[in-house]
């Protein structure tokens, strides 16, 4: 063997004897140098070795190929069993989980929790500045001096037991009801009465916030004792109405101020003190958790006044109101059995959930919504055109399309059951009419015109739908523009401004803050309202007659509301807008719960008044 | 130590000057499209003195100042940690963020609870299993559950449980939360109802969070399968575990110890990326599909109010949460990886 071959076999030996030391490599070489067996010696550890080697690599993509190791199936074996025990254990324990949640669960609600699926958003809840949403709460919350109850004409005593005006309506006195008890153990007192008007009127004055506007006739209010108090106004009103409206007319404890650390009640402090959760009401509930962007919690408040005389046992002692959005949602939360009472299912499927049991309280609202034509551009500014939109209108459809039925067709601005409410005012015409309408105005067809309204809203989208197809007839052509509400307003209110580039038609709605119909007619169709007169509408006589009418409520209400129809009659004959229709909304509830006419007022938009509401166990 | 003061000063400046290029860029957009969130502020106020609102609360949120001014001023609000109220709620901006970031990271935790040890584990055997039959299947399975749109499924995890009679939609039964008197402290609903021993509520939460978990944890299951396949398949060809094969060590030492701890720095990074990802699929799945409270229906109703703060400050939190998790990442990278350095 050459010394060449010698060495190879040497270096191989190396390269796989790990630890191959030097010494090793002299020891090897010294021995194959010695003898002829010294070279055999190393032959034969150099093929051992290889063939260990070579063994090796030709198995270890098969032992990779198969788990790595093939030889530890002992392993793969404990690995199985490791599985099986640990999916064993998943399944116990969730099984038992689930066991539990299931027994004991329902034990652990002994409580009377009732569950109200709202719609929107809670956007505040300060009783004297909140004029939206936050109405919900507060309407629980806190109380006002009467309530008024719109369909029977009642005012019912609430704070003030007793009242009274001096002859030419100018001069109120409240009795107050002793021993009502706020929310932070302080009494009521006139004091209380006194500061809470007084600063949402002034809150309005000042800046303009909120519907302490309606306190706007009030000059003087005097503390005659401690549960007498006198009001006094710069012209007549029907007080005992403005006592009961829906915002800016609740009354809260002094004591605000001082836990809030305002210096005044005009100081921000006090109201982003209530706006964080905080409030200071008499009502039979009091908020125990606020999140106006998902949940508000309500607990019984057991020292209100008036549970000796609602006499319900069975009134819930917890109240949610959940803000479902979502129409779907609240469906599946009333299937689910997690939420009680929903205010906005789909209406399709309200046949669908009474036919599984559920039951349904329907409350004709004085929410409508109407149609307004913008009279300050061609070619709405035309009386002939508006009427001939007016007459191709089929409001019945409108309400069977739109609303799935659950709407009363609109008469009048004022809607159905609130007070100057005037029947027959709708438009009896079709599109026979429309043409000569359309003919005697001038206008020439194929004409365009736009219609703004709310993207979120099903029914106006498929009420412009609707009326884009009827147009069709008459060869206008309706542009839709449908746009969020914020952005609605904005495009509206540019009437004023900018009339040619405000759609000729906008679809929006209203609720009342006040049981008068003047809350319609000024908001919405007089020229000093230009936030919400989306038609640009300015007409002299209108505005005689509603002003003549708001200042009469206080001495000569039946005369006020002669005034206000003659009102609606003018709009009608000039087609500035339309009251499309009076929204009826379905309240579905589940068998837990039950709803007596009592928890609702179309006046107080979606307050249930749940100390009416009766819960099973 | 991995760590150096000047990455950390280069990441602490990079976080601020993402946070002014967010909010010069957001509130620039919400400005200048339509509509008036003095309106909202004001109360969408009635009567005479309407405009009167309207003016006053223009005034108050500074938005009758020039467009940079307003800029500015916001920028310097936002570093001062005073954006102020909500305009759609009336509650401190930060506030609202916060309790909605918090259940929506509580959800990215569940998921990601589900989809790291599912997908590491499915990925490992994909590799043990090289070009086999299982290896082929999961393979196939990772490609579909990386691609499939998270909504999408949501919807038919939604849907099949609610024909099953199951409503997982919220974060909680409201009736028994209440009934067994829950109190989140913290936000994260399953900590807060274990602390206070609420079990019945634990199972409840648990209950509504799984699905909406499972169909965050697709996306990341089928990136993290892929992945680990790849990378554990090129660690078992390294020379220290074929080493180790031949020392005997034993199956489970070579591929949970040695093989998973070679991977795991490459793995940290793509968690890292994908859990920022995952917070877009979040936003889109809580409230659209399960109705949860979170970060998605909170940028929903700050746009429908107009609500330009919350917008903007929703806005920095998600800028700054993918920084946070891009930085973390890297820092736990250089605590486990010898070989990097920061």
């Amino acid at each position: 063997m050459s010394v060449f071959a010698k060495n190879f076999l040497i270096e191989e030996i190396s390269e796989i004897v790990f630890e191959f030391s030097d010494e090793d490599r002299v020891f090897l070489t010294s021995l194959s140098l010695l003898s002829s067996s010294g070279e055999s010696i190393l032959l034969s550890l150099h093929t051992q070795l290889k063939q260990v080697y070579l063994f090796f690599r030709s198995s270890r993509e098969e032992i990779f190929k198969s788990s790595v190791i093939t030889s530890c199936g002992d392993i793969g074996v404990r690995r199985s069993v490791f599985l099986v025990v640990s999916i064993f254990l998943v399944v116990l324990i969730a099984t038992g989980f689930i066991a539990y949640y299931h027994v004991w669960g329902p034990q652990t609600i002994k409580q009377r929790v009732v569950v109200y699926a709202y719609n929107d958003r809670i956007t505040g809840i300060d009783p004297s500045v909140e004029d939206d949403t936050g109405l919900v709460i507060i309407g629980l919350v806190y109380e006002q001096l009467l309530h008024y109850n719109p369909l029977t004409k009642e005012l019912k005593p609430a704070l003030a037991v007793a009242w009274n005006s001096s002859e030419d309506g100018t001069e109120w006195v409240f009795r107050l009801r002793e021993g009502v008890v706020f929310h932070d153990g302080t009494l009521l007192n006139a004091t209380a009465v006194k500061l809470s008007i007084e600063r949402a009127r002034d809150v309005y004055r000042e800046t303009g916030r909120g519907a302490g506007y309606i306190w706007d006739a009030v000059t003087d209010i005097e503390v005659l004792d401690e549960y007498t108090v006198k009001i006094k106004l710069e012209y007549p009103q029907r007080l005992d109405l403005l006592v009961a409206a829906a915002y800016a007319a609740y009354i809260f404890s002094p004591k605000a101020l001082l836990s809030s650390g305002a210096s005044s009640y005009l100081d921000k402090k006090l109201e982003e003190w209530f706006n964080g959760g905080n409030e200071a009401g008499t009502g039979p509930y009091t908020i125990e958790y606020y999140r106006p962007d998902s949940e508000v919690r309500l607990r019984k408040f057991d020292k209100w006044w008036g549970w000796s005389l609602v006499n319900n046992s069975q009134a819930p002692d917890y109240v949610i109101i959940k803000i479902l959005p979502d129409p779907q949602s609240q469906y599946n939360g009333l299937i689910s059995g997690e939420i009680d009472i929903a205010s906005s299912v789909p209406r399709d499927y309200v046949s669908l959930l009474l036919s599984k049991g559920f039951r349904t309280y329907n409350l004709t609202t004085y929410h409508n919504y109407l149609m307004f034509f913008n009279v300050r551009r061609y070619p709405t500014n035309i009386t002939g055109f508006r009427k001939a939109i007016a007459c191709s209108l089929n409001l019945d459809e409108a309400v069977r399309l739109a609303m799935k039925g659950f709407a009363l067709k609109g008469s009048g601005i004022i809607p159905h059951g609130f007070p100057g409410f005037t029947e027959g005012l709708y438009y009896q015409c079709g599109l026979s009419e429309a043409r000569q309408y359309l003919n005697e105005s001038g206008v020439q067809t194929p004409v365009r015109i736009e219609i703004l309204y709310q993207v979120d809203y099903e029914e106006t989208r498929i009420f412009a739908e609707a009326l884009q197809s009827r147009l069709r007839d008459l060869n206008i052509e309706l542009v839709l523009n449908p746009q969020p509400w914020s952005q609605l307003k904005e495009i509206a209110k540019g009437v004023w401004e900018n009339p040619e580039n405000t759609p000729h038609l906008v679809v929006a709605e209203w609720w009342p803050t006040i049981p008068s119909p003047y809350d319609y007619l000024y908001t919405m169709f007089h020229s000093d309202s230009k936030e919400w007169n989306y038609a640009g509408y300015e007409n002299e006589e209108f505005e005689d007659f509603i002003d003549r009418a708001w200042e009469l409520e206080g001495t000569n209400y039946s005369g006020a509301l002669s005034l206000y129809r003659e009102a609606q009659e003018i709009l009608f004959n000039d087609v500035a807008g339309i009251n499309l229709w009076d929204e009826v909304r379905p309240f579905i509830y589940n068998t837990r719960v039950e709803l007596l006419p009592e928890c609702m007022n179309p006046l107080y938009m979606y307050v249930i008044y749940f100390q009416y509401v009766r819960v099973g166990a | 130590m991995p760590l150096s003061l000047n990455y950390l000063t280069k990441r602490i400046v990079w976080i601020f000057l993402v946070i002014i290029g967010v909010v010069v860029f957001s509130y620039t957009a919400i400005i200048i499209s339509p509509g008036d969130p003095a309106v909202k502020w004001a109360g969408n106020p009635r009567g005479p003195n309407a405009s009167l609102a309207i003016e006053l609360a223009r005034k108050e949120l500074g938005l009758d100042k020039p467009p940079l001014i307003q800029v500015l001023k916001f920028v310097a609000d936002v570093f001062t940690g005073n954006i102020g109220l909500s305009i759609a709620y009336k509650i401190p901006v930060f506030e609202v963020i916060l309790r909605r970031l918090v259940a929506t990271l509580e959800l990215l935790l569940i998921s990601y609870l589900i989809a790291i040890p599912l997908g590491v584990f499915l990925g490992i055997e994909s590799a043990l299993h090289r070009n086999g039959k299982l290896d082929t299947f999961l393979q196939s399975l990772g490609t579909v559950l990386a691609n499939t749109p998270t909504f999408w499924v949501g919807a038919w995890l939604f849907l099949t449980l609610i024909l099953l009679g199951a409503y997982p939609y919220g974060r909680v039964d409201p009736k028994i939360a209440t009934a067994t008197g829950f109190h989140p402290i913290t936000g994260f609903y399953l900590i807060d109802a274990l602390v206070e021993g609420n079990l019945i509520v634990f199972v409840n939460i648990l209950s509504k969070i799984i699905s909406p978990a499972i169909a965050i944890a697709i996306y990341p299951i089928g990136v993290l399968v892929r992945l680990t396949r790849a990378l554990v398949s090129d660690a078992l060809l390294e020379d220290y575990i074929r080493a180790s094969v031949a020392w005997g060590v034993s199956r489970s030492v070579i591929i949970w110890r040695y093989a998973l701890k070679a991977i795991t720095p490459g793995l940290v990074q793509v968690i890292g990326l994908a859990f920022s990802y995952s917070l877009v699929d979040a936003m889109a799945v809580e409230y659209v599909v399960f109705g949860r409270e979170g970060l998605g229906s909170l940028l929903i109703d700050s746009l429908n109010y107009g609500d330009f703060r919350l917008a903007v400050g929703l806005i920095i939190i998600v800028a700054v949460f993918y920084l946070l998790v891009n930085t973390l990442t890297d820092i736990i990278q250089a605590l486990i990886d010898p070989k990097v350095r920061l």
